[in-house]
């Protein structure tokens, strides 16, 4: 299974990909028995190639991929024949999606001016007349809050890493820092999903269903999309992580990430049940497919055979999937990278691994949540937290990509969906205080696939208030992110509600070029 | 590539063999698709975006300073551009991102030579009765929806499929009106029914089911975004399902749809309102709701006012209004001014935008509609009577001091860091300890050391919040200013607006109340071309998989034009003068020939028009996945077909909600059904909008407005059904319903394979049937623990009268039946 393409001369080898004759002009009858002799061929286990999954769709003639069709089959030859857009970067991303908006201060902005500043009043003229969040809107006073803890250089490009983050400030040299991201929205729903989807109202879809739709899968055998979420290591002010961040909108549901559990099943009802064993279970599918193939000789509908495929489908990811969460084939130098803890499931530390195996096997697009970075107070304590607990696997996680030469072509992609204010949201004292919710400024980095490594972008002002040089909006860091993926965020599109519906919706974005390598 | 895509979209349009003559070109099918796709952006009817002061969306723009010469392809600009290749001339220009094809060119330049004629849209203008059009077999027509099929299969020399049998008739249509397959008694008597009219009597019956109502909520459902949540971290649950069962309850009273709409957008403004039109209105509160922290109620506000201008727009006119909050519609004649003239009907609600109350299970915002019985508030008031006897702070605080006491000395006491701060005094913890000490007193700490008052406390949590039965509701009893909104942000107002319909409908009359009411009954108005076509359009989605429109969502001059327009015409102009009689358009529509023809396809014929847009075949898809698990149920004889009620919580894995176990004051454990619960019909099985259930695949997120679902085959959703405990259940009752029912093993194959499918097994499905136990059973023999263990899936306790291996091995079969690709789909 790990080597999902072998070279069948009718199978087009790249991305997920029906078979060529699906796009020949030829009478739909040729296809279909064509169709129907590579199933059966499957079934006799002469092949290894089987249906990718998302092109199950197309024998059906509804979901497709943009490689495929969009909403109309002139759109969609036009688009077969130019996706991706140009020469990809990037074949895969994992996004550490650090939720809750971890603040920039103590983290990647260093403000060193600031320290002289504890307990002042934060100048009118740098809030600028920002509108509050409801929590700090009656507060008597925005007292300055300097980071308690301290930065220092590191690497030949000498970024300034916090203290936080001993481990990740040993790849500083494969960092993109970006100093300057900024968002409309002040509240956690609105701007997480603004980060997953392009938009800060529900029902876009996200960027991993985007590249699934663009991009297809590499491997039929695993998600195309992939969503893990972590234990936390405290659980002060977190956020419920709702579906519709990982949702495929107005796109097909099969470009949905799906959600690898840390417990019971990784897959929902992945296993067996109770008392039957995988022979029993391979009798039961061959049992319903034999009905199904006299079905479709009756019938004559495709989506029988669509439907034999799925089953067989369904069958080896019960094989696939266990393989892939079974961490006993690691070498002992795996938790030296990521840590002890890559061993307890459902970790962040956990989840860095599996990402990693995830992108060994092709998947492409797998987005890591860690929540409760929401420190409105306790926040040198809880910070100190999340990043011990975050550090070493990251650290873990880009070296490991490295090391099997994978960083190459895998963007990784880190930062959460705001900034947190540099004012003290209640108590303030050096070493505790609380950050409210900030739109302004934020920090994120980028490494691999391309990316300028140890390049820091952008710059704010004195106070990580307001961005003085080079802001980047999420649209730019979207268009960005499908520029390395060889996509043009103007052009892939797909058209619904009579609108060429786009990631980056109909503002202007633009693929910050600076960022490149 | 584009030599052969078209060919899918022509071919059903086109005769089959090379088109002999060009078929002249219609401009509202060939033309417009074009311009709108690549022109209107900078040429439509954006009056910021337009460029060079030219509109191509109108008559009068295409032939001013002759853009368009009609006759003359040589004279008209728009041809002279399109085929430019120089920079600055060449229209689309390059960095537009859009090319036109040569054939594109070649259609444009055709239009012009043929005369440029210009048709407006045509779902903007209010549909006509067509005449019916004549037909060679008239011996094939049911009613009229079959002559306009058969008028154009005729044109298009092909034929339309025999009848499908019987069996699979009724199957078909059961599914279809009630959602649950035929029981073998119901089968038998439609196969026995010799008489004539015998499909019609079914129908009727079907119709007059309670089961109608809960299948048609369906797709109402998902376009009025129910859920049984706001959504939002803190997910409270809400009590919008009275909502829900009102809608079942119109739907099975055949109530017309022009009420029906009228209550769900307006009930409150309607002369006297009944409690009923009230609960009605509970359609427009049935968006997100958020309770964040930080959230700021007027832009929270703003955000339900936006998705309810776009609820309404797509459900009854099928437009996307969306842009226009920001900006002229690109293609669409809705400016930002008719925008925020909708949405001044829905802006004198009194709400905040926010919800409260985070400590509860159940959160609602004002305004609601209190539905406590008289009973309930004496409970309630009983309780607050015996609290206030018994509570007092001087209480409270003693309690809490003792109890304080006790944990700091308490080397079991779970959580060592609350354990040291309550052996402080309380001046010397943070504010956070104190906060945690409160919360862990009240939650854990009370009922130790004072049980009665703790139980007291909670009696009144339940009486007050949890279980006090209230709908949200609207209400028009807070006035406000409405204002077009720069680029829609609350925050910068434009000019003011008041209350008026888009100004390229017809307007309002003028003596209609300037609300939501006057709203209602414009879209119900017979000048207003848009909401019969659009709902007519969906109830054909529901029984044919696409709309005669595909795009059910989407009418503007971007959508899919439809293949049978005069049909849909038709039926919308049939369903207005009929008094928008619901039950009367599902009869109509399911007692056509066209309805009841056999779904089997030739390699020919799905080539000729895959997608089966013709009608020459009866519809094939996939059930959705609410049906799929009811069908389960009920052939195995599990499902409790109790109509309406509180939401139900049946097999979710245990830790379905965890992403949501984030606050110290609510539990987020799946509170799992017992005993009838677990087999009542899928409609009522709890919606958390932030995760949806895990076995109702391809469903709608219930998030925003959705009128069309997509259906797709990929493998979870086949584990789904060989995994999920709820088909592992079912088909170990269906088993035990087969050994039942017969002695041998044939019969109890034969049985289960009825009841599954609504047929008898032929001969090959027999011997596979038969092999396919044989070997089950020589296996669970072997391994009579391995047969014990599969038995033990489910609540229902096991039939000890069958041996665990016969058992089993029928119960492998059984669930092979639920999963083969005839029962999931209606054929």
């Amino acid at each position: 299974m790990s080597a999902p393409h072998d070279s069948h001369d009718l199978c087009s080898d790249h991305g997920g990909e029906n078979p060529t004759i699906w796009h020949l002009p030829v009478p739909q009858s040729l296809k279909d028995e064509w169709l129907r002799l590579e199933t059966r061929r499957h079934f006799l286990g002469r092949s290894g190639k089987a249906l990718a999954w998302a092109g199950l769709a197309s024998i059906l003639g509804r979901g497709a991929t943009a490689a495929r069709a969009a909403s109309h089959p002139a759109d969609g030859a036009a688009l077969a024949a130019q996706l991706p857009h140009f020469a990809p970067k990037a074949k895969r991303a994992i996004y550490l999606f650090m939720a809750g908006a971890p603040s920039q201060l103590e983290t990647w902005d260093y403000k060193p001016g600031l320290q002289s500043l504890f307990n002042t009043d934060l100048p009118e003229s740098v809030r600028g007349g920002q509108v509050l969040t409801g929590m700090t809107a009656s507060q008597a006073r925005l007292p300055v809050a300097p980071s308690f803890y301290k930065f220092a250089q590191h690497g030949r490009a000498g970024h300034w890493v916090s203290e936080l983050y001993p481990w990740t400030a040993k790849i500083a040299d494969h960092l993109t820092v970006i100093k300057s991201l900024h968002t409309e929205a002040i509240n956690h729903e609105p701007a997480i999903l603004q980060l997953t989807t392009g938009n800060m109202f529900p029902g876009k879809p996200s960027l991993g269903s985007w590249l699934s739709y663009g991009l297809g899968a590499v491997n039929d055998e695993l998600p195309t999309f992939v969503v893990l979420t972590s234990k936390m290591p405290v659980t002060r002010n977190v956020q419920a992580l709702s579906n519709r961040l990982w949702a495929s909108g107005f796109l097909s549901p099969e470009y949905a990430a799906v959600a690898l559990r840390s417990g019971g099943d990784p897959v929902l009802h992945l296993s067996n049940p109770p008392g039957v064993n995988g022979d029993l279970r391979r009798a039961m599918i061959d049992g319903v497919n034999d009905v199904n193939r006299q079905l479709y000789e009756t019938v004559g509908d495709p989506e029988t055979n669509a439907r034999i495929a799925q089953y067989e489908l369904a069958f080896r990811m019960q094989t696939s999937v266990p393989e892939l969460t079974d961490f006993s084939n690691e070498p002992a130098s795996t938790w030296d990278l990521y840590g002890p803890k890559a061993k307890e499931p459902g970790t962040f530390a956990y989840n860095c691994l599996m990402a990693r195996r995830l992108a060994e096997r092709g998947v492409r697009f797998t987005q890591v949540f860690l929540r409760s970075w929401d420190n409105h107070n306790l926040l040198p304590e809880n910070i100190k937290t999340l990043c011990e607990d975050s550090d070493r696997p990251t650290y873990g996680l880009i070296t490991d990509l490295k090391r099997r030469g994978l960083l190459d072509d895998t963007l990784v992609i880190w930062g959460g969906e705001f900034g947190r204010t540099v004012y003290s949201q209640g108590t303030l004292k050096p070493n505790d205080y609380g950050r409210d919710h900030h739109p302004r400024c934020f920090s994120m980095w980028m490494a691999g696939a391309g990316m300028k490594p140890g390049l820091s972008y952008g710059q704010t002002d004195d106070f990580s208030y307001n961005i003085v040089k080079d802001p980047v909006h999420i649209r730019d860091l979207h268009a960005t992110i499908l520029h390395q993926f060889g996509l043009d965020h103007e052009r892939l599109s797909f058209k619904f509600q009579g609108l060429d519906q786009k990631l980056t919706g109909v503002l202007p974005a633009k693929v910050i070029t600076d960022l490149l390598a | 590539m584009l030599k052969f895509l078209p060919l899918f979209f022509l071919v059903a349009l086109v005769p089959a063999p090379a088109a002999p003559a060009p078929t002249p070109i219609d401009y509202t099918h060939d033309i417009r698709p074009i311009l709108a796709e690549n022109c209107f952006y900078c040429h439509g009817q954006d009056a910021t975006k337009r460029k060079a002061k030219l509109r191509l969306d109108t008559r009068e723009g295409q032939l001013a300073n002759d853009v368009v010469v009609p006759g003359k392809p040589g004279e008209s600009e728009l041809i002279a551009r399109i085929l430019s290749t120089a920079d600055d001339e060449q229209m689309p220009p390059a960095d537009s991102h859009r090319v036109l094809t040569a054939a594109q060119k070649d259609t444009l330049r055709r239009w012009v030579a043929e005369g440029a004629a210009f048709t407006p849209h045509w779902a903007f203008s209010a549909p006509t009765r067509p005449n019916l059009p004549a037909v060679r077999a008239e011996h094939w027509i049911q009613n009229p929806i079959d002559r306009f099929v058969l008028a154009r299969l005729e044109a298009e020399t092909l034929a339309p499929s025999p009848e499908a049998p019987r069996a699979t008739l009724i199957r078909r249509v059961s599914l279809d009106l009630t959602g649950l397959p035929p029981t073998p008694a119901e089968l038998a008597a439609f196969l026995a029914d010799k008489k004539s009219g015998a499909y019609e009597r079914l129908v009727d019956r079907l119709l007059a089911s309670p089961h109608y109502g809960e299948r048609m909520a369906l797709p109402w459902l998902d376009a009025a975004r129910y859920a049984d949540s706001n959504g939002f971290q803190q997910d409270g649950d809400t009590f919008q399902w009275i909502w829900r069962d009102w809608v079942v309850r119109a739907l099975n009273a055949n109530q017309p749809f022009d009420q029906f709409t009228i209550e769900q957008l307006a009930g409150d403004l309607l002369p006297n309102p009944t409690i009923d039109q009230r609960i009605a209105t509970a359609f427009n509160r049935n968006h997100l709701l958020n309770g964040e922290g930080g959230a700021i109620p007027e832009e929270q506000r703003h955000v339900t006012l936006f998705d309810r201008v776009d609820t309404t727009t797509t459900n009854w006119l099928g437009l996307t209004v969306a842009c226009a909050q920001c900006h002229d519609h690109k293609f669409d004649p809705i400016t930002q001014r008719d925008y925020y003239s909708l949405l001044a009907a829905f802006n004198n609600v009194p709400e905040t935008g926010l919800v409260s109350g985070s400590a509860y299970k159940v959160r609602t915002a004002a305004p609601v509609l209190d539905l406590a019985t008289p009973e309930h508030k004496a409970q309630l008031a009983a309780v607050e009577a015996r609290l206030a006897a018994l509570k007092s702070d001087e209480l409270l605080v003693k309690l809490r001091v003792d109890w304080e006491a006790q944990i700091a000395t308490d080397a079991t006491f779970p959580d060592p860091a609350l354990r040291a701060a309550a052996g402080r005094p309380a001046k010397d913890r943070t504010e956070l300890e104190n906060g945690d000490l409160r919360r862990y007193f009240f939650k854990h700490g009370l009922a130790k050391v004072h049980p009665e008052l703790a139980n007291l406390l909670a009696d009144l949590a339940r009486l007050k919040v949890d279980d006090y039965p209230r709908v949200m509701v609207m209400e028009d009893t807070k006035p406000r200013d409405t204002f077009i909104l720069d680029r829609g942000n609350y925050e910068t107002r434009l000019e003011p607006v008041k209350f008026a319909t888009p100004e390229f409908l017809p307007p309002l009359p003028a003596d209609a109340p300037r609300n939501r009411l006057g709203l209602a009954r414009w879209l119900m108005s017979p000048a207003q071309p848009l909401t019969a076509r659009v709902i007519v359009n969906r109830h054909w989605q529901t029984f044919f998989g696409l709309g005669l429109v595909k795009t059910s969502e989407d009418f503007g001059v971007q959508s899919d034009p439809p293949v049978h327009q005069a049909l849909l015409d038709w039926l919308a102009v049939e369903y207005r003068e009929g008094g928008w009689n619901t039950k009367a358009l599902h009869r109509l529509i399911v007692t056509s020939a066209t309805y009841r023809q056999s779904s089997r396809v030739t390699p020919a014929l799905l080539e000729r028009d895959p997608e089966n847009r013709l009608y020459a075949r009866g519809t094939r898809i996939r059930l959705p996945a609410m049906v799929i698990r009811d069908q389960a149920l009920a052939v195995s004889g599990l499902l409790v077909d109790r109509l309406g009620g509180k939401p139900v919580y049946p097999y979710q894995p245990a830790d379905i909600w965890d992403s949501l176990a984030i606050t110290k004051e609510r539990d987020f454990t799946y509170p799992q059904s017992t005993g009838e619960d677990l087999y009542r019909r899928s409609l009522y099985t709890f919606w958390r909008r932030t995760v949806a259930p895990a076995n109702m695949f391809d469903a709608s997120a219930r998030n925003i407005c959705k009128v069309r679902t997509a259906i797709t085959s990929t493998p979870l959703h086949a584990l789904t059904t060989l995994n999920d405990p709820t088909f592992i259940e079912a088909a170990r009752a269906l088993a035990a319903r087969s050994l039942r029912a017969a002695s041998f093993r044939d019969s109890r194959l034969a049985h289960a394979f009825r009841l599954v499918l609504a047929r008898d097994p032929d001969a090959a499905e027999k011997k596979l049937l038969r092999t396919s136990l044989e070997k089950q059973l020589a296996r669970f023999t072997a391994d009579p623990a391995a047969a014990q263990a599969f038995l033990t899936v489910g609540a229902i306790p096991r039939d000890p009268a069958f041996s665990p291996a016969e058992h089993a091995a029928y119960t492998a079969v059984c669930l092979a039946l639920l999963n083969l690709d005839e029962t999931l789909t209606k054929s």
